[in-house]
Formats: structure tokens, C-alpha cells, sequence
């Protein structure tokens, strides 16, 4: 079923200053080559993100039209500062003066863009294989871990996420998928606010760390 | 260039290796996605060690650096700013922070003289109390404390985030609190041996602080006298600026008993209360704080908290950690404050780097 498009970022109370935009849009010049737009390729130049073993999924991420907010779907080819700032709004952190209604919508954003990082053929659920493939990507860096306990790790959560949103299942029952209702179970109780964040700093004069 | 972001600085191979001892969750993509980010917003290692930015220039040259010249006008102001902080009001605030020092440590030598009685605490609780709020005047502090019915109780313990050494003077002048922490020399130590005749403060000699058993044995009977006040603790290790929370040491929280927690939050348009120990010795950093407009906190009480059956001290502390990070609205980062003293292996990278590589190699093309 196809959801309701959320209010554009812009209409969220916010606390970024023109500063951070201008820093941000000079990074932006700066992957794209003073082009007007990004593509995968120009995300191959910064050099601590070769170490992540999700690379490909935050970069796909910046690309997927559902974190755009745009009406369709799939992926797009080249993104502009606007949608560079979309996604990074993801990461605002919280504001002091939300009330519940906001809080509540600023968290189920955050989970929704999670939700999109997992759910790759964009069908609204987290299949088993999805989540394995998260968990071979998550493991990858490490030469010694053989697939099979990957796989059976992806299983184990997959198993226990069922139980959560579905309870008991009879033996003829098949778990299809995670939906992001589930998903959403899955995460009460637990606080993302404070771990899904990027704050920015202050431009002062920047002490080392000695 | 400058940084622009707080950085996550956990390596990435002390993760990856918590993610091979397969308790895997959920919420690992987390910490590789804030990381993913971090880099595509900028590419150089930041220091979170530095203050918090403010929007609009509170006329204090310090935090004027990406400002220019914008006005005579302007630069009037801020010449009169300038007069009116150092020739006005710093020597009023140096001799109230004189007075109050004196006070304290004559007022607490002269009830230390008397034998242990409800008299001696009663007025104990008054002497500290006194000297604490003259200065916090000394400072022209204003704090704003919320929730005073969660104050800490005697026999407990009071946990709250770092970021500058008037903490204590902050939580001192709305309650009375049992003070741990090293045997300085000089002044601090005077104030220190003074103020232990008069209440049960916790010093410690240097050489004791290593023995971590010394030191919770000794914390743990302060905490199971319940006549005795409340301990301050600062589990952080190290002062932090203020927009973020860092990783508890665990010690804290292995004394058992009840934990208050605290939330700190200081109004960076007055002042900037960050001490930067790397950057700033004390004094400097005392004449910085006494030439600021003022020092205004907030200071939020938080419900008492107690260990959970099946809770290890690890995940105690991170509970207590969340909490405070969400009242004072800062973030919670997984690190050491320690590593504000000590830059990440430049080994670990190698390693890391070596690895990885061998990886794509492999597996033939990236991403």
C-alpha cells in the first residue's frame, strides 16, 4: 500500500544555520567537482568511507528516490544540494523544544530512512534474504567468517523479529517480510534519538588532541 | 581545513570485532551508518574537544573567529564589552571568589573543631552551602534547577555529566554532596584538608586512586552509612564540551546503591564553560570564565535509578548515560574520554587498512 508523503524537511522546526549549510555546500562542490549534481561515482573519492563495510548501502541510500521524498520510486542517477540536504536531515539531532507529536514523527523518520537501508528491492518489507545480505555486508571485514554463520545469525534475528510482530506461528505459517509497521515494533522502547545523529561543531579554533 | 562535525571515534576495527563475537543486532547498522555519514560530510578527523558553536556572536573575542569585521559600530561595542568585562567587572569577581574561598576554608577549620554531632553537620551543610553560592556570584552564575524533588538523598550516589571543574560549585550550591576525588597541592589541597574536617569528603592520595579496589571499597562504606552525605561523581573521567556525552567508567557503578542522576547544560551565548586541559591550564581558564558575560545553567534532577537484575555495570552505566543525554539533549558517543589525551593508534589504521584491502582485492571491486 502506498504511504502518505511526509511534510517536506523544511517544514520541520529547525536549528541548522546558514553557516552549516554553506559549509555543507562546500563539501558538496568539493564531491561533485563544482558540478551541479552528484553521482555514485563522485562518493569514490572520500577515502574514509572505503573502510565502512556498508559503503554501498549509505551511498545507495543518498541515491533512492524513496529518501528523496519523491513521488517515485527506485533509484535516481544524480542527486542536487537540495537532495544532498534531504538526506542529511536524516541526522539532525534533537531539538530541546519538541513536543511528543514532533519527537514521535522525527523518530519514525529516522527509522523509515533504516528501513529503506534494509528493505533493497523496495517492496515495503525485510525479507530473510534482505537481512542476510546486511549481515554479510556488516561481517564482511572479517576473512575468517564463513557464510554459513552469517546466514545463521541473519536467521536467529529474523526468527526473533517474527516473534515479536507475529507471535506464535503455526508449522504451515511462512514469515513474508518485516513491514515497517513491525519494524517500528521492534524498535519501542529503545532510544535512537541519541545514537543516530550528526551534531556540528563549533568553528572555532580547533584544538589537537594532545 | 577546520572540522565542521562531531565525530564518532570508535575505530572501526574495535566494532567489527564486538560484531564477530556474533551478538549481532538491528541496531549494529547504526554505528556504520553514523560513521558512513561522518565521512560524507567531511572527510578530516574533528575535535569534539572544541566549544559549541554559536549562532550569533555574544561579543566575546574568543568565539568571534569566523566573524569579520562587520561595522565600526560594531567593534564600539565590543570595545566597550571588552572595558566593561576586565576593569568591571573581573576584579568585583576576583575578590568575591577570594572571599568566598577564605570563607571556606576558614569556615570549615573552625567547625571541624567541634566533635562529631548533629550540630557540626548542621552547620557544616551551612558553612558549604554559603561558600558555594558566593561563588557562584564570584562567577555570575545563574542557574536554572529543574526537578528538585529528585535531588539526591543522603547515602546515594550523584552521577552527572563533565565539562568544566565549577560543575561541583554548580551542584554544591543547591545541596550538600560528599566530594571524591585526588589530593591536590597548593590552594586546592588547603580547601581540600579544610573542607574534610568539617564533612566526610572522599581524598584520595595518587597513589591510591590506582588501586581500584582501594578506591570502591572505600566509596562503597561512604555509600552503606546512610547519615553520610550523598557522593559527586563525574563518571566521564574528563571534561567534555558540553555537546556531548561520553563513556561512563564503570567503577561508578559497581558501588551498588542508588544512582541520581544529573544533566548539566550550560548556555553557550554567556560564556563558555568548557575546559579545554589541553588547550588552557586552570588559571587561564579561571580568568576566561571571570571575563565571560555570565555563566548560565541548566541543571535537571533526574529520578533515582538502581542496577536491574541480570545488569552488568557495563550496561548500567550506558542506561544512565541515555538518560542524561536525552534530558540535556546532547549526544551520546561510545568512547573514552581519555582519548582527548591520546590520538588512535596510527597502527590500528595500518592494520585496519591492510585488511580491508586484502578484502576488496578479493572480492574484486568495491561497494
Amino acid at each position: 500500500p502506498r504511504e502518505l508523503t511526509p511534510p517536506s524537511p523544511l517544514s520541520f522546526p529547525s536549528t541548522v544555520t546558514s553557516e552549516q549549510i554553506e559549509h555543507l555546500h562546500r563539501r558538496f562542490k568539493q564531491l561533485s567537482r563544482d558540478q551541479l549534481t552528484i553521482r555514485k561515482e563522485n562518493f569514490d573519492s572520500i577515502p574514509d568511507l572505503e573502510f565502512n563495510p556498508i559503503r554501498g548501502k549509505i551511498v545507495h541510500a543518498f541515491f533512492d528516490k524513496r529518501n528523496l521524498r519523491q513521488e517515485s520510486d527506485g533509484l535516481a542517477d544524480e542527486i542536487n544540494f537540495e537532495d544532498f540536504l534531504t538526506i542529511m536531515s536524516y541526522f539532525r539531532p534533537i531539538e530541546m523544544n519538541m513536543d511528543e507529536e514532533q519527537l514521535d514523527r522525527f523518530r519514525k523518520e529516522k527509522l523509515k530512512f533504516l528501513f529503506h537501508m534494509y528493505d533493497s528491492d523496495h517492496d515495503g518489507k525485510i525479507t530473510l534474504q534482505e537481512y542476510r545480505n546486511v549481515v554479510e555486508e556488516l561481517l564482511s571485514g572479517n576473512p575468517h567468517l564463513e557464510k554459513e554463520s552469517a546466514r545463521s545469525i541473519a536467521d536467529g534475528a529474523m526468527m526473533e523479529a517474527a516473534s515479536i510482530c507475529v507471535g506464535q506461528m503455526g508449522p504451515d505459517q511462512v514469515y513474508e517480510g518485516i513491514t515497517f509497521e513491525d519494524f517500528l515494533k521492534m524498535w519501542q522502547g529503545i532510544d535512537i534519538e541519541t545514537k543516530m545523529h550528526v551534531r556540528f561543531l563549533n568553528m572555532d579554533t580547533i584544538a589537537h588532541c594532545y | 581545513s577546520q572540522g565542521i562535525i562531531e565525530r564518532d571515534e570508535t575505530p572501526m576495527e574495535k566494532e567489527i570485532a564486538r560484531l564477530h563475537r556474533v551478538d549481532f543486532e538491528f541496531s549494529d547498522i547504526f554505528y556504520f551508518c553514523r560513521k558512513g555519514f561522518e565521512a560524507i560530510v567531511e572527510d578530516e578527523v574533528t575535535q569534539r574537544f572544541s566549544s559549541e558553536e554559536l549562532v550569533s556572536w555574544n561579543l566575546l573575542t574568543r568565539t568571534n573567529v569566523n566573524f569579520h569585521y562587520i561595522s565600526l559600530r560594531l567593534s564600539i561595542v565590543w570595545g566597550i564589552g571588552v572595558i566593561v568585562r576586565y576593569c568591571f567587572l573581573l576584579p568585583l569577581r576576583f575578590t568575591l571568589a577570594a572571599i568566598g574561598i577564605t570563607s571556606m576554608i576558614v569556615g570549615t577549620t573552625m567547625v571541624g573543631q567541634l566533635p562529631n554531632s548533629s550540630v557540626k553537620n548542621y552547620l557544616s551543610e551551612v558553612v558549604h552551602l554559603t561558600c558555594s553560592r558566593i561563588l557562584v556570584r564570584a562567577l555570575s552564575g545563574t542557574i536554572h534547577y529543574h526537578n528538585k524533588e529528585n535531588k539526591p538523598q543522603k547515602g546515594g550516589i550523584c552521577v552527572a555529566n563533565h565539562t568544566s571543574p565549577i560543575d561541583a560549585i554548580i551542584l554544591t550550591n543547591d545541596g550538600c554532596y560528599a566530594m571524591v576525588g585526588q589530593v591536590h597541592g597548593g590552594l586546592m589541597g588547603v580547601i581540600q584538608r579544610a573542607a574534610v574536617k568539617a564533612c566526610p569528603h572522599v581524598w584520595f592520595e595518587r597513589s591510591e586512586m590506582k588501586d581500584r579496589l582501594l578506591v570502591t571499597k572505600r566509596l562503597r562504606e561512604h555509600v552503606a552509612d546512610k547519615s553520610k552525605l550523598p557522593i559527586l561523581i563525574f563518571p566521564e573521567g574528563t571534561c567534555i564540551n558540553n555537546t556531548s556525552v561520553m563513556m561512563f567508567k564503570k567503577g561508578s557503578f559497581e558501588i551498588g546503591g542508588t544512582i541520581y542522576p544529573v544533566a548539566i547544560k550550560y548556555d553557550p551565548q554567556f560564556g563558555d564553560a568548557f575546559w579545554n586541559s589541553s588547550k588552557y591550564n586552570i588559571v587561564s581558564y579561571l580568568l576566561r570564565i571571570m571575563t565571560s558575560w555570565a555563566i548560565v545553567c541548566n541543571v535537571w534532577y533526574m529520578p533515582p535509578m538502581v542496577r536491574k537484575e541480570g545488569e552488568d555495570a557495563v550496561q548500567f552505566a550506558n542506561r544512565v548515560r541515555s538518560v542524561i543525554a536525552r534530558q540535556g539533549g546532547l549526544t551520546e558517543l561510545p568512547w573514552d574520554g581519555g582519548l582527548k589525551r591520546a590520538k588512535v593508534k596510527d597502527t590500528f589504521k595500518e592494520e585496519q587498512q591492510k585488511n580491508y584491502s586484502k578484502m576488496l582485492v578479493r572480492n574484486g571491486s568495491v561497494g
